[in-house]
């Protein structure tokens, strides 16, 4: 990473400012059926500044870093801001701060991999699944590497330097049975680069066994009955119930903006078992799949306790929002590439475990379903929320009996997360998850698994 | 200082003589101007500029492809030594090529800058018409922007385009809310090459802004039912983005295509007609050429249920031994029907009018579920109470053959133009 002395354009700012450097490296290869379909690399980086006046911003960015384009950047969202402030005349008063410093490099300390040793990786995993299952009609193996470096002062005291890296791996089975496709896929890996995740494809062998399990018991499996049912969750579910379900409707921006939340703050919104914390960087003494110390409007990042014991506590804030409410940014203002500005994302948005085991809440339920992976997710300012299913099993009396179909499950996330009467003691972060909230940006989900009550959908 | 022809070229010749057998480069840049609207008050003017510039190198049947965003010479100068070594670095398949050579040409459409007063005074009468005419309803977030591209791609076959394109886009979500309770967001927008009436008159923006207003108070769907669902413009795109992936080129190589035996045969309602159609004037967000390096035409996908184009790539198609697609895809356009509106609405005893799709995706099979949002009862011909918790299931591949009418009013989005599909067997189910 090539450090950069951002001190020096202070003496350019003329109102509140803020400059960012950044470049994210995205790695991608793809082997589908044993031929690589795709091969590539790409880099991303440049200067961008913003600039406040009295209530709005000027934004601009450039992909030359230079000091010369660092003037430019800087004069231009000045100029930006000043020309919104002439027309739109808010006259707001300057935005609180709670600056942070941090310097965080997570790149690995390893030899780095060829591109070539990469590719030989993945196609070691694809080999192992086209020599064991003969069966299937397609195998796809998938590689993402996503380095984020980001080098950042402001007008205040902040200024942080990081490298945040993330490296997963998908594989994705398909196999026909009667003549209908079923597909089910896995990810394996997450934060850190790929030597610090990943060892050798052996140990991605038993996984793969695991999923291929799971993929023959969805093709012999029947659909969900329609309806509402007692099911459990597992964490997967739980990440993406915290994320999409209850987080975006407690970022401040979309509670301003309408969201239902605003009407809850202090009250019961679920069961006294749920706690839900949006985590800055460490949870329950570990570090989090996307860490952040200082974030990009240069706020200490803090954890946002947003449900405690059932009880609404707080929202998810940048600066301007925490000036709307009279409360502390919480350090959840973060930009994806360096010409976006910063918005208000969730970073690592969990449940807290409970007391309950896994297999006693499975052994309590007479008729309804375990379901453990989430394709896609949707919520609302209502806090509707719908996720597809594509992997889960029936429970009869206590046990896990056949796989289901793929299906859809909904409800109103603050009726159902009052249904809530168990929650398993363990804890699994999903890693491999992007939010796409105006611009992509990588965040942790996870959680415990819960039993509740929920809609199935279905015909 | 090199031209950015000269550049391009520079990097195929570069390439040619670190040991590619066929190489491709691609230089875009694009300035845009975006104005924000937040909570209903403008919150910020950007202005970015970007440069992107994609190598492609095949050496023995072997590819490898690097993006950057630089382009002085030293910068293009290791882009070039690392896409070579990705290519070394790869396997061999007889798929990778590039584009045979086309006459070469330079396309332009839209403006070159935009009007950033007209900008802000535009939406600047669109901030102060929402609360005025709709006092419930809260624009969560707008966005107006003004994109200025221009592409450069060139391959060591002789491939030479050039293309400038200007546009406007606006997009815009909201709320309403009376009390406590509160409606589902919902968006809209539209792009265009010129802004000459006021941004609700575009598209659909003022009638789901009327809309939004007008669902606050909601009931589930009364029952289950197997039956009549009208599909609104806004929600089309949802599904011929389903459609689309089915026809493109992750899912034919790896035969999970329930279409992909299907060409020249009768895969929908006789009624439907589906166009990809990047070269048309209607489309304001048109492209030229595709990716690969090829000249895009107007295509027709679907010709009165049959048929009649797949949406493969060069490597697609390569790889399938079925015809490449003669464009990337999307600018869709859905040939009008014979029925108006009122009359697919009045024929319908129960159902609803699904106004935006929120669902998992598909299964391979066609499967599909998820809720109806901002969508409403139609009961005995007549659009009546708005929905909540209401969800439908279907198979996509059924949903084709049962369309009943499409109606002859359509909406021009500037990126599609869609008209109302009536379709039959959708499970529709309240709590």
């Amino acid at each position: 990473m090539q450090i950069y002395d951002l001190s020096k354009y202070k003496q350019l700012f003329k109102e509140y400012t803020e400059v960012r450097i950044q470049e994210n490296r995205n790695t991608s290869i793809t082997v589908l059926n044993g031929d690589v379909l795709s091969n590539n690399r790409s880099s991303e980086s440049g200067i961008s500044a913003r600039v406040y006046k009295k209530g709005v911003w000027g934004f601009s960015s450039n992909p030359t870093i230079s000091d010369e384009t660092a003037q430019t950047v800087i004069k231009a969202a000045t100029e930006n801001a000043l020309y919104l402030n002439d027309r739109v005349r808010k006259n707001k008063e300057p935005l609180p701060g709670n600056p942070g410093q941090s310097e965080h490099d997570f790149s690995t300390k390893k030899p780095r991999l060829s591109q070539k040793q990469l590719i030989t990786f993945l196609k070691d995993i694809d080999n192992y699944i086209l020599q064991k299952y003969t069966d299937l009609s397609a195998r796809t193996t998938l590689l993402r590497l996503l380095d984020m470096e980001k080098q950042f002062i402001n007008s205040e005291d902040s200024h942080s330097l990081s490298i945040v890296p993330r490296s997963i791996i998908i594989t994705s089975l398909s196999l026909l049975k009667d003549n209908q496709p079923f597909e089910l896929y896995e990810v394996f890996g997450g934060f850190g680069q790929f030597e610090d995740v990943f060892e050798k494809p052996d140990d991605l062998f038993k996984k793969i066994d695991k999923q291929y399990e799971h993929l023959k018991k969805k093709s012999e499996g029947v659909y969900a009955q329609a309806g509402i049912h007692e099911c459990i969750l597992g964490p997967d579910l739980a990440g993406i119930l915290s994320h999409e379900a209850i987080g975006h409707t407690v970022e401040a921006d979309i509670v301003i903006g309408g969201s239902i939340a605003i009407n809850h703050l202090g009250k019961q919104v679920a069961s006294p078992l749920i706690t839900m914390t949006d985590f800055a960087h460490h949870a329950l003494g570990e570090l989090c799949p996307v860490p952040l110390f200082v974030d990009d409007e240069g706020t200490k990042a803090e954890d946002a306790v947003l449900i405690k014991d059932g009880i609404l506590k707080t929202f998810m804030h940048n600066k301007e929002s925490a000036r709307h409410f009279g409360v502390q940014p919480t350090g959840n203002a973060r930009a994806y590439q360096y010409s976006d500005e910063p918005i208000i994302r969730m970073r690592n948005t969990a449940i807290t475990p409970g007391k309950d085991k896994l297999q006693d809440m499975i052994s309590s339920i007479e008729d309804g379903y375990y379901l453990m992976q989430a394709s896609n997710g949707q919520a609302d300012s209502t806090s509707e929320f719908m996720f597809g299913i594509v992997k889960g099993y029936e429970i009869k009396n206590g046990k896990l009996v056949k796989g289901i179909k793929d299906t859809t499950i909904s409800g109103i996330a603050l009726d159902m997360l009052k249904s809530i009467s168990m929650v398993s003691d363990d804890m699994n972060w999903s890693c491999g998850g992007m939010c796409g909230k105006k611009q992509l940006i990588p965040v942790g989900m996870g959680g415990p698994a819960v039993k509740c009550k929920v809609k199935i959908g279905g015909k | 200082m090199q031209t950015d022809r000269e550049l391009v070229t520079y990097c195929i010749d570069k390439m040619k003589h670190a040991g590619a057998h066929k190489a491709q480069c691609y230089l875009k840049h694009s300035k845009k101007h975006e104005l924000n609207v937040e909570a209903g008050e403008m919150t910020l003017l950007r202005t970015n500029f970007d440069t992107s510039i994609i190598l492609k190198a095949i050496i023995d049947d072997k590819r490898g492809d690097i993006k950057i965003n630089k382009k002085d010479i030293s910068s293009l100068d290791a882009a070039v030594a690392q896409v070579i070594e990705f290519a070394q670095s790869s396997y061999p398949d007889k798929a990778n090529d590039i584009a045979e050579k086309q006459p070469s040409k330079e396309f332009t459409a839209g403006p070159e800058s935009p009007d950033m007063d007209l900008m802000y005074d535009k939406l600047a009468e669109f901030v102060e018409y929402v609360p005025k005419t709709y006092p419930k309803t809260v624009i969560e977030q707008a966005i107006m922007d003004f994109t200025q591209t221009n592409i450069i791609i060139q391959n060591s076959n002789g491939v030479d385009f050039a293309g400038n394109r200007g546009v406007y886009s606006f997009g815009v979500m909201f709320t309403s809310k009376d009390g406590e309770k509160a409606s589902s967001f919902n968006h809209s927008g539209f792009d265009a090459k010129s802004l000459d009436k006021p941004l609700k008159d575009y598209a659909t923006i003022d009638s789901l802004l009327k809309q939004s207003s007008e669902s606050i108070h909601t009931i589930s769907f009364p029952g289950k039912i197997v039956g009549d669902v009208i599909i609104t413009p806004d929600c089309l795109s949802s599904f011929v983005y389903y459609i689309s992936n089915m026809l493109s080129d992750y899912m034919m190589i790896s035969g999970s295509s329930a279409f992909k035996d299907k060409l020249n045969e009768k895969i929908a309602s006789e009624l439907l007609t589906l166009h990809a159609n990047p070269r048309s004037p209607e489309i304001a967000k048109n492209y030229f050429f595709t990716l690969d390096g090829f000249e895009a035409q107007n295509i027709t996908i679907i010709d009165k249920g049959v048929l009649k184009s797949f949406l493969l790539s060069q490597n697609g198609a390569n790889k399938t031994g079925k015809p490449r697609g003669l464009n990337s895809g999307g600018c869709y356009v859905i040939e009008p029907g014979a029925s108006s509106y009122e009359d697919m609405i009045s024929s319908i005893d129960k159902g609803i009018l699904l106004c935006r799709f929120s669902g998992g995706n598909p299964s391979d099979n066609g499967d599909f579920s998820g809720v109806a949002k901002n969508s409403f009862l139609i009961e005995n011909g007549k659009v009546t109470t708005p929905l909540n918790e209401t969800m439908i299931a279907g198979n996509l591949i059924d949903l084709l053959k049962n369309i009943k009418g499409i109606s002859q009013e359509r909406i021009n989005y500037g990126s599609a133009i869609y008209p109302c599909l009536h379709v039959k067997g959708v499970t529709v189910s309240g709590k």
